[in-house]
């Protein structure tokens, strides 16, 4: 019986000289990214028993490969609501991992947007909303994710198009090009913010275009054709004066047409 | 009865169990492993590159981590009934041979079989996962060349990016983070054996502990910040008192992500490992001393 007492009063010394060590181990591996955020127990709802188990009990990252190739499945049964509630699950196992923020947004703003658009049998107006609504949902997942990975320049990327190709919202795909500029110091992101700026109806927006694509001009690699045609319908909009205007785009492409960058 | 400390003993002990459990057929789920590892490996060519090799190590590792902990378990929880069933541990006590000896010897034991467990699953997924590394590899630079665009920067490039999604030393140290937890486990097993009446309640206590311990941190943050009444807060700090965290060594996860596991990582992990092994072999011995067999 003594020896019995003596190794509970064992027991819970090391369970309380353990606590601040665990305390701080975990702290330590969350900021550094080795651990993930405790997972929601709100998930309970949405994951089976086992799922759940499974998930609490170390394999968070099978669970979100198996719920990752489940919404595979529905997607090949066009079932969009199944897919959205199946990649919602797997980024709330990993949210960690930019590839599958990146799937959950394509998938509602590309490929469910898509398919409700082209869809015959319901009416027009109906066609236009579901567009719209998945769409907006391909935004809210990719905002969501870099919530988590806020400098994910994948995800900013994704964004952009999203807001350039799908939604028309060219002030804010040139802010997430920004971004993308910002993370990977690409001078390619920035003429894309540049040209999502001047397409834009507010004319703020057209000098920022102007001073971003400007500075691109002096250097002659980046005097790509999209580039000179931006500018010079920018320097009529803006009234730039003649003197200030930059060459013929035809002339100066004659003039070093070697040292032309890509077409955008 | 000498009350000495003698290594060759505990290393004969250790080599004794590790006999013991090879003999009860329990390696024979390495074979599932590598059914596994061949069937994730190879299944979904469809998928990109990056979320081939992901889906590849996402299943071997979880395979290989519920597997250490099955074995650690199960293997731990059968030692010492076997032994008090075929009088073994009569023999093995009635030589001059302390009880805390027996107990270290057959921790040794196990964690020797887990440990070569692991290292022979880790050969075997490491070779998977460069063979479908390679041929990935060759895959996309096959279309590269298809397209005319395979310039030697863009090759390099490529080679960099499926590598870094591919076999790199960090996995390994996360099948060392797996080994740690199942070292707790082992000795949290051989823990409860010591005062459970059946082997099947020292399986269903010890996995309904290690279930617990993944939640440990949830409950000790419950306790440390949670605005909750006494009882709860008693109760939760007791648990979290009582439980270890495994949720501690959950690192492979994020490595599977490409996160690295730092030398310091790798010693916070080391050191609640040992502390967990050296406390719950005190522990042990003190209800194992009591013991009466």
């Amino acid at each position: 019986m003594k020896r019995s007492l003596q190794a509970l009063a064992v027991l819970l010394l090391l369970g309380i000289a353990k606590m601040p060590l665990e305390q701080a181990a975990t702290r330590e591996f969350r900021a550094t990214g080795l651990l993930s955020e405790p997972m929601d127990l709100g998930m309970r709802e949405n994951l089976s028993q086992m799922g759940f188990a499974a998930a609490l009990g170390g394999l968070r990252s099978l669970v979100a490969t198996i719920t990752y190739l489940q919404a595979y499945h529905e997607w090949e049964n066009v079932n969009w609501a199944k897919v959205d509630s199946l990649l919602q699950l797997t980024t709330s196992l990993q949210p960690g991992y930019a590839n599958y923020w990146d799937d959950a947004s394509w998938q509602m703003a590309y490929n469910a947007a898509s398919y409700y658009l082209y869809d015959e049998k319901l009416q027009p107006m109906v066609r236009g909303r579901l567009y719209e609504e998945h769409v907006r949902r391909g935004i809210a997942i990719l905002k969501e994710g870099l919530r988590y990975l806020p400098d994910e320049a994948r995800l900013w990327n994704s964004l952009a198009e999203i807001y350039e190709r799908r939604s028309h919202e060219p002030e804010l795909a040139a802010q997430a090009y920004l971004e993308v500029f910002r993370i990977s110091r690409n001078n390619r992101y920035r003429r894309f913010a540049a040209y999502q700026y001047a397409q834009s109806a507010r004319p703020e927006f057209w000098s920022k275009a102007y001073d971003i694509l400007h500075e691109a001009y002096q250097d002659p690699r980046q005097r790509t054709p999209s580039l000179i045609d931006t500018l010079k319908t920018l320097e009529d909009k803006l009234g730039i004066p003649t003197m200030k205007r930059i060459p013929d785009a035809r002339r100066s492409m004659e003039v070093a047409p070697t040292e032309l960058g890509p077409i955008r | 009865m000498s009350a000495s400390f003698s290594l060759p003993r505990i290393r004969t002990l250790a080599m004794a169990t590790v006999t013991q459990l090879l003999r009860m057929k329990i390696m024979a789920f390495l074979l599932v492993f590598c059914v596994i590892v061949v069937a994730a490996g190879f299944a979904f060519p469809v998928m990109n590159p990056e979320q081939q090799l992901k889906l590849l190590k996402d299943v071997s590792l979880g395979a290989l981590q519920l597997f250490s902990i099955v074995i650690a378990v199960c293997a731990t929880a059968l030692l010492l009934p076997r032994d008090l069933e075929d009088r073994t541990l009569y023999t093995i006590l009635a030589k001059p041979v302390p009880r805390h000896e027996y107990l270290l010897g057959k921790l040794l034991g196990v964690l020797i079989l887990i440990g070569a467990g692991l290292v022979l699953m880790d050969i075997a997924f490491s070779g998977v996962l460069w063979l479908r590394q390679s041929l990935v590899l060759a895959q996309s630079v096959a279309a590269l060349q298809q397209e005319g665009t395979a310039t030697p920067e863009a090759v390099a490039q490529l080679k960099e990016f499926v590598g870094r999604q591919g076999l790199t030393w960090n996995l390994h140290l996360g099948v060392v983070a797996i080994f740690f937890k199942a070292a707790v486990v082992t000795a949290l097993t051989l823990m409860i054996s010591c005062f459970a009446s059946s082997t099947l309640f020292t399986i269903i206590i010890a996995f309904l502990v290690t279930i617990l311990g993944h939640g440990q941190g949830l409950i000790r943050d419950y306790f440390l910040t949670g605005h909750a009444g006494v009882v709860k807060k008693l109760l939760s700090a007791l648990l979290a008192v009582v439980t270890p965290d495994m949720g501690v060594f959950d690192v492979v996860d994020n490595v599977i992500n490409g996160e690295t596991v730092t030398p310091g990582a790798f010693g916070f992990m080391a050191a609640i490992a040992c502390t967990y092994l050296a406390g719950y072999a005190v522990v042990s011995h003190l209800l194992f001393v009591e013991k009466e067999l």
